[in-house]
């Protein structure tokens, strides 16, 4: 990714940008509420699921002393499904950006973050419900903000680096976006959002959601905004880390890749 | 020693395709694969050097497929070559297609500045300027806040052109769009180009129309299967591009075009007739004949003949086959010419490529199959129509 060429259309970052916005809720006055009915749909179901079909408590906030299935799912759900989405629909603007591609020169890598940015601006709004429904609930949450906004910072690095990477594989090999879709489903159920590792209690699913890459992201944030409490020095680290290696990663592959864009799709 | 910059200099630029066998391209092919290879190298530009001159409107001519658009799609840097260089020494704007970036969905407005920002300009000098873009596109107020996607082609060339010539590049490259626009608009744009050129500017230009060649380029290249043929002063270029296409007899061995099929039967020889002489080009309403020639290596009984008749962009337009119209080719043990007639053509102008097939009589089995077996331009004939692909012959009533 040439910085230079990416700086010189910055302008068409922020247009593709506001595309992405504007195609999916321009249709409809409701708009940004409807991007809001997704998560709400997902509550309802595994509120259900979770607290008729398999009778569980909701999990104990520590030190908050919050317990409320809703929020404890709200607060993994909202930034997995950033991720989530921000890779399937990375993967499709890559490959619907075909007609773009094969006639003109530009940064495709701007397809991608534009992406990611608008992803992350539906991301910002729903957090902000969010949060509004924990202060009710009475977890005050607000010094924590800056601390959650680093994080999702990081999370929105590390979606960046593997989106590059799927998009740009997918332009070569179109099963990447069906092997997405699985993928997508297994990391979801292995990051814990609608289950508690300590509820749980198996040591392996402990491990598996503490590295998992998307279980890292969601446990910092349920320590932040569930329990109010800090994360560990150690787990801040283990994001950077991520989001790093993710990022530049995907950069390199993505850079590989691209030249050969206009002849392969 | 010479320090002349030249806008464009194409530098021994090779450029190979991938041609996939098989088009779903997974990856379980990729992984299983390991020394298979799924696809043939396909030479589009071959070891091709030539530079273009400050201030010059230059011509890049040469028959469907030979390379052109690819020539220019490197000079725009959206392809890559795979030997040597093209250095593009000026700010560039390109026009490679009809409605290059538009997004249908988005307004004529909002496209003027999605579009100007992806040819790299700032909100400012888009803003700047879009009084003059919509101007000169000659567009109503009110269909600039409508989305594109009701636009018809003609609206979408005059926006699209109408952004690339002002967003004041130093070159100008251009494939074969001013052909769409109307008469008035037309000449509009040559007007533009002679400013442009009169300005020093430079203007590199595929165009089918050997007229416009004559008349407007300074010089012209002569690209043939990817091959440099000629540089030079547009008249002699044109006459010796011209004098190839008329004398070709079109061998299909000679096109070295993509095949395939089992080979038991195979086309030796496939070409277009017009007034029973070959041509490279007709008009809409001529009668069109093709004309095959097939060699048996072994015998067969009753193979099948089909003809493909496709856009340059691969669209399938038709594919008359013998046993269709209950034509029995018996069995063929040797040399079979047969001829097709499609009389009263109501193809529209642009490129066209036909696929010539023989198979078995079910149509199951493929004895060889030539992709692009015959290329040919429609040129504006009976009726006139300025969009779209066939004529419908429409016949109107005013009460
Ligand atoms: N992306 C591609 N993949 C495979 N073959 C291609 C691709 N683009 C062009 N070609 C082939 O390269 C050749 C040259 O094409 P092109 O440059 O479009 O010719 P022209 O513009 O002179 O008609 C053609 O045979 C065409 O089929
Ligand atoms: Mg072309």
């Amino acid at each position: 990714m040439s910085l230079r060429s990416a700086a010189a259309h910055r302008n068409l970052l922020y247009l593709l940008s506001l595309r992405e916005l504007r195609t999916r809720y321009k249709r409809s006055l409701l708009g940004w509420a409807w991007s809001l009915l997704n998560p709400l749909v997902q509550l309802g179901i595994f509120s259900v699921i979770f607290l008729y079909v398999f009778e569980q408590n909701p999990p104990v906030g520590d030190p908050s002393g919050l317990q409320s299935f809703a929020l404890y799912f709200l607060v993994g759900f909202i930034p997995f499904n950033f991720f989530s989405i921000s890779i399937g629909a990375s993967i499709g603007a890559v490959q619907g950006g075909a007609s773009l591609i094969k006639k003109v020169a530009f940064p495709h890598e701007h397809l991608v973050l534009s992406v990611i940015a608008a992803q992350f601006v539906t991301l910002m709004i729903e957090l902000a419900v969010v949060v509004v429904a924990l202060l009710i609930a009475g977890n005050m949450v607000l010094p924590w903000l800056p601390v959650v906004f680093l994080v999702l910072v990081l999370l929105a690095i590390f979606s960046t680096g593997v989106a590059l990477l799927l998009a740009a594989g997918n332009a070569f090999f179109n099963d990447v976006s069906y092997l997405w879709t699985i993928a997508s489903q297994l990391l979801f159920y292995s990051t814990p959002i609608i289950w508690n590792p300590e509820t749980v209690g198996n040591p392996v699913l402990t491990q598996v959601a503490s590295w998992g890459p998307t279980g890292a992201f969601v446990m910092a944030l349920q320590e932040l905004l569930y329990d109010l409490q800090m994360p560990s020095a150690l787990r801040l680290l283990q994001l950077a880390v991520y989001a790093g290696v993710s990022f530049a990663f995907g950069a390199w592959a993505f850079n590989k890749l691209s030249p050969r864009f206009a002849e392969e799709l | 020693m010479s320090t002349v910059q030249h806008p464009v200099e194409v530098d021994h630029v090779t450029k190979t395709f991938r041609r996939h066998h098989d088009r779903a391209t997974s990856l379980k092919q990729f992984v299983a694969g390991g020394r298979r290879r799924t696809y043939d190298e396909f030479v589009a530009l071959d070891d091709v050097s030539f530079n273009v001159r400050r201030g010059e409107v230059f011509g890049v001519v040469g028959h469907n497929g030979s390379g052109k658009s690819t020539m220019l799609k490197i000079m725009a840097g959206i392809l890559h070559p795979n030997k040597g260089e093209v250095r593009v020494h000026e700010r560039m704007s390109a026009l490679l297609e009809l409605g290059a970036g538009f997004h249908p969905e988005l307004s004529g407005r909002e496209n003027v500045f999605l579009n100007a920002a992806l040819l790299g300009m700032t909100r400012k000098e888009i803003t700047a300027r879009y009084d003059e873009i919509v101007d000169f596109s000659g567009l109503d107020d009110d269909f600039l806040d409508t989305p594109v996607k009701t636009y018809s082609s003609g609206m979408y060339v005059r926006l699209a052109f109408s952004i690339a010539i002002n967003v004041e590049p130093e070159l100008l490259i251009i494939d074969e769009i001013l052909a769409v626009g109307d008469i008035d608009f037309q000449r509009k744009c040559t007007e533009r180009f002679l400013e442009f050129r009169n300005a020093g500017r430079t203007t590199v230009l595929v165009t089918h129309d050997m007229n416009s060649v004559r008349t407007m380029c300074d010089r012209a290249v002569w690209l043939d299967h990817g091959k440099l043929r000629g540089t030079g002063e547009p008249g002699e270029i044109v006459d010796g591009y011209t004098e190839s296409m008329t004398g070709s007899t079109d061998r299909v061995a000679k096109l070295g075009s993509y095949r395939e099929g089992s080979g038991e039967l195979q086309f030796t020889a496939a070409r277009m007739l017009v007034d029973g002489e070959p041509r490279r080009s007709l008009r809409t309403g001529d009668d069109l004949v093709l004309e095959l020639e097939l060699t048996a290596t072994s015998p067969i009984d009753d193979p099948a003949v089909s003809v493909t008749v496709m856009t340059a962009s691969g669209l399938m337009l038709s594919e008359p086959c013998t046993r269709d119209a209950d034509i029995v080719l018996g069995r063929v043990d040797d040399r079979r010419a047969l001829t097709v007639r499609l009389p009263d053509l109501a193809l529209l102008p642009g490129e066209y490529q036909v696929h010539c097939t023989v198979s078995d009589a079910r149509r199951h089995h493929i004895f060889d199959r030539v992709h692009s077996a015959v290329t040919f331009d429609v040129m504006a004939g009976t009726p006139l129509e300025q969009f779209g692909t066939v004529s419908l012959r429409p016949q109107w009533t005013v009460e």
